[in-house]
């Protein structure tokens, strides 16, 4: 029956073929919708790598004050840690987590090219943002005495640098691996996780003024006005602006949800349009071949076999649809577009594939079952 | 073979009733080759219908080779159909978008024990059948309008029915088609179907064993024939 069906289908290629260009076309479009579907949600179960929930960002500017600057981070650290309210402080570069900001550099490892995110960080890092190491330990002010600046990576750049290697005690670029964490996903749940780098910060370092501030739990918002004002007061001329993580997080999960929602609503209203068409189609359909019904009762099949037929005819058809569709989707992980996983390309050429399947069941189920009710004497009296 | 008994078709709409078949009782027996002639609206395609299983009576009871069917469900009544009935339609009924061979192979895709290349064979050979082999490509478009009754002939016996049911077959076509059809009908009763035949033309109902007259829902007359 199904090889019948794809040659009655095949017979009527014309008839069928804007039919087929629209289902083709929706196929694309759910493709690309569901490619960010899945590369967004495959991230977002990859854990983040390290805790927010009680993290402020807190971004001094010295503005036009340039005096004594390193004295004055150095104070700032020490009046920071000294609040009772205050877990731990660390100090990072601008890249710090959720923060819009990003730097990148290139590293090398025996012929191994890597590009990697670099954080600049210092020895209370892991332990304010409460990342647990995988191997090694997390820098000392110790470590800057060596030839070579101590890092700590994470997993993706011990993979990609080192593969089987212990990467403990390597150098790479001028840097010695001095530990090993897990994940690190800076710009939240969304976020790729890609190799990173954590370098120590030096004693020379006066430019990177955003500290992270671990507070104790039940830390309320009369702790940021006092310390924003008392730092103030501490510092003239300078500016304090505390960032909770926690709201920074929501920022960034806006930047990846907001586009990938409008383009879900175009992509809802674009497959409400293509289902009200198939829908019209299949009944305009049903009601041309009425004879064929008829006959077909007549003949030895039954109401359901008619149900069935036309729901199978439209899965061929929708079949001739994604195979033209599956040429154009399958390149996109073989020629490695937009550089993603190839499994990510997969993972949404199936669920595309789901819908288009489930999109035009739905819309064959009525006109089909309408189909099973008309009477084969009455079917055949008309023509 | 297929037995009537005490039948009545009523349509019923909001407004009227139309009594379609009055009392009919009717019995054809195994080989015959009997024709149904009326005015038209006498009910002679509903009696067909009833005959073939496609209308269920209002009134009164069928039977089929002694087995009452009256009552089965849709999928006894498909079976039974695909299995022992063949269908020749006044207006061919044939898909316009598959070939003759696909046409004609059909009723056996409701038949699951049959394989691919099996259904391809039978339905060759019933083409052989009616002088039609050489056309097993065409689409019905192709063809003249004896050659399509003749692939709906090949389509009604591809699946060796017992009883082959014709509603007017030659009703669409000139004297020397509906001859050719007629004769191909008489080669299948020859080789033991029975026919039932719904038709017009007194000259072709005269060439059957058995004519049966309706008049307005009623049956007035049933004589065997003797063929000269």
């Amino acid at each position: 029956m199904i090889r019948h069906l794809f040659r009655l289908i095949w017979n009527k290629k014309k008839t069928h073929a804007l039919l087929m260009v629209e289902i083709w076309a929706s196929f694309l479009v759910l493709f690309g919708l569901a490619s960010m579907i899945v590369f967004n949600v495959s991230n977002y179960v990859e854990p983040l790598g390290f805790t927010y929930e009680r993290v402020w960002a807190v971004d001094f500017n010295n503005n036009q004050d340039t005096t004594a600057i390193p004295d004055k981070v150095n104070t700032i650290l020490q009046r920071l840690k000294a609040y009772p309210e205050v877990e731990s402080v660390s100090r990072m570069s601008s890249n710090f987590p959720f923060s819009a900001s990003t730097m990148n550099n290139g590293v090398d490892y025996k012929k191994r090219h890597v590009m990697a995110h670099f954080y600049t960080t210092d020895a209370a890092f892991a332990q304010t943002l409460d990342m647990p190491l995988v191997a090694g330990r997390w820098y000392t002010k110790a470590d800057l005495g060596g030839k070579y600046k101590p890092v700590v990576i994470n997993r993706k750049a011990q993979e990609a640098l080192f593969v089987d290697e212990n990467p403990l005690g390597k150098v790479f670029s001028n840097f010695r691996v001095v530990g090993v964490i897990d994940n690190f996903k800076a710009k939240g749940e969304f976020m790729t996780n890609a190799p990173a780098v954590f370098e120590m910060m030096d004693g020379k370092n006066t430019w990177d003024k955003i500290y992270l501030v671990k507070t104790k739990p039940g830390t309320d918002a009369m702790f940021e006005a006092r310390l924003v004002k008392e730092m103030s007061t501490m510092l003239v001329g300078w500016n304090v602006e505390v960032n909770p993580l926690i709201d920074s997080r929501k920022n960034q999960h806006n930047l990846t949800l907001v586009p990938v929602i409008i383009f879900l609503i175009v992509c809802s209203f674009l497959l409400i349009n293509v289902a009200l068409g198939l829908f019209g189609v299949l009944n305009l359909s049903i009601a041309k071949r009425r004879s064929e019904i008829g006959l077909r009762r007549a003949i030895g099949a039954t109401a359901k076999n008619v149900s069935w037929q036309f729901v199978a005819e439209i899965w061929v058809l929708a079949t001739f649809s994604l195979l033209f569709g599956l040429l154009f989707a399958v390149q996109f992980p073989l020629m490695h577009v937009f550089d993603l996983a190839s499994g990510v390309y997969i993972g949404a050429i199936a669920l595309a594939v789901g819908i288009i399947y489930g999109l035009v069941t739905l819309c064959a189920l009525f006109p089909s079952r309408q189909a099973a009710t008309i009477h084969p004497a009455v079917a055949l009296h008309e023509e | 073979m297929i037995s009537l008994t005490n039948i009545e078709k009523v349509y019923r709409t909001s407004t009227i009733e139309t009594l379609a078949l009055n009392n009919i009782n009717l019995h054809i027996g195994q080989g015959e080759f009997a024709s149904i002639m009326g005015p038209s609206g006498c009910g002679k395609s509903t009696l067909l219908n009833i005959i073939g299983l496609l209308d269920a009576p209002s009134k009164g009871s069928i039977s089929v080779g002694g087995q009452p069917v009256t009552s089965y469900s849709d999928q006894e009544m498909a079976r039974l159909r695909n299995q022992r009935l063949g269908f020749i339609f006044q207006s061919f009924h044939l898909i316009n978008d598959l070939s003759v061979l696909d046409n004609v192979e059909i009723p056996l895709l409701y038949r699951k024990q049959i394989s691919a290349a099996q259904r391809r064979q039978m339905a060759q050979e019933a083409l052989e059948r009616v002088g039609l082999s050489n056309r097993v490509k065409h689409f019905p478009k192709q063809l003249s309008g004896g050659q399509k009754q003749r692939v709906a002939i090949a389509r009604a016996i591809v699946g060796r029915p017992e009883i082959i049911l014709a509603d007017e077959p030659t009703g669409n076509l000139d004297s020397v088609m509906g001859n050719e059809i007629l004769s191909i009908l008489q080669g299948l009763n020859n080789d033991g179907a029975t026919i039932v035949m719904v038709t017009h033309d007194e000259a072709m109902a005269k060439k059957t064993h058995r004519l049966i007259r309706l008049f307005d829902g009623t049956m007035v007359g049933d004589t065997t024939l003797t063929l000269c």
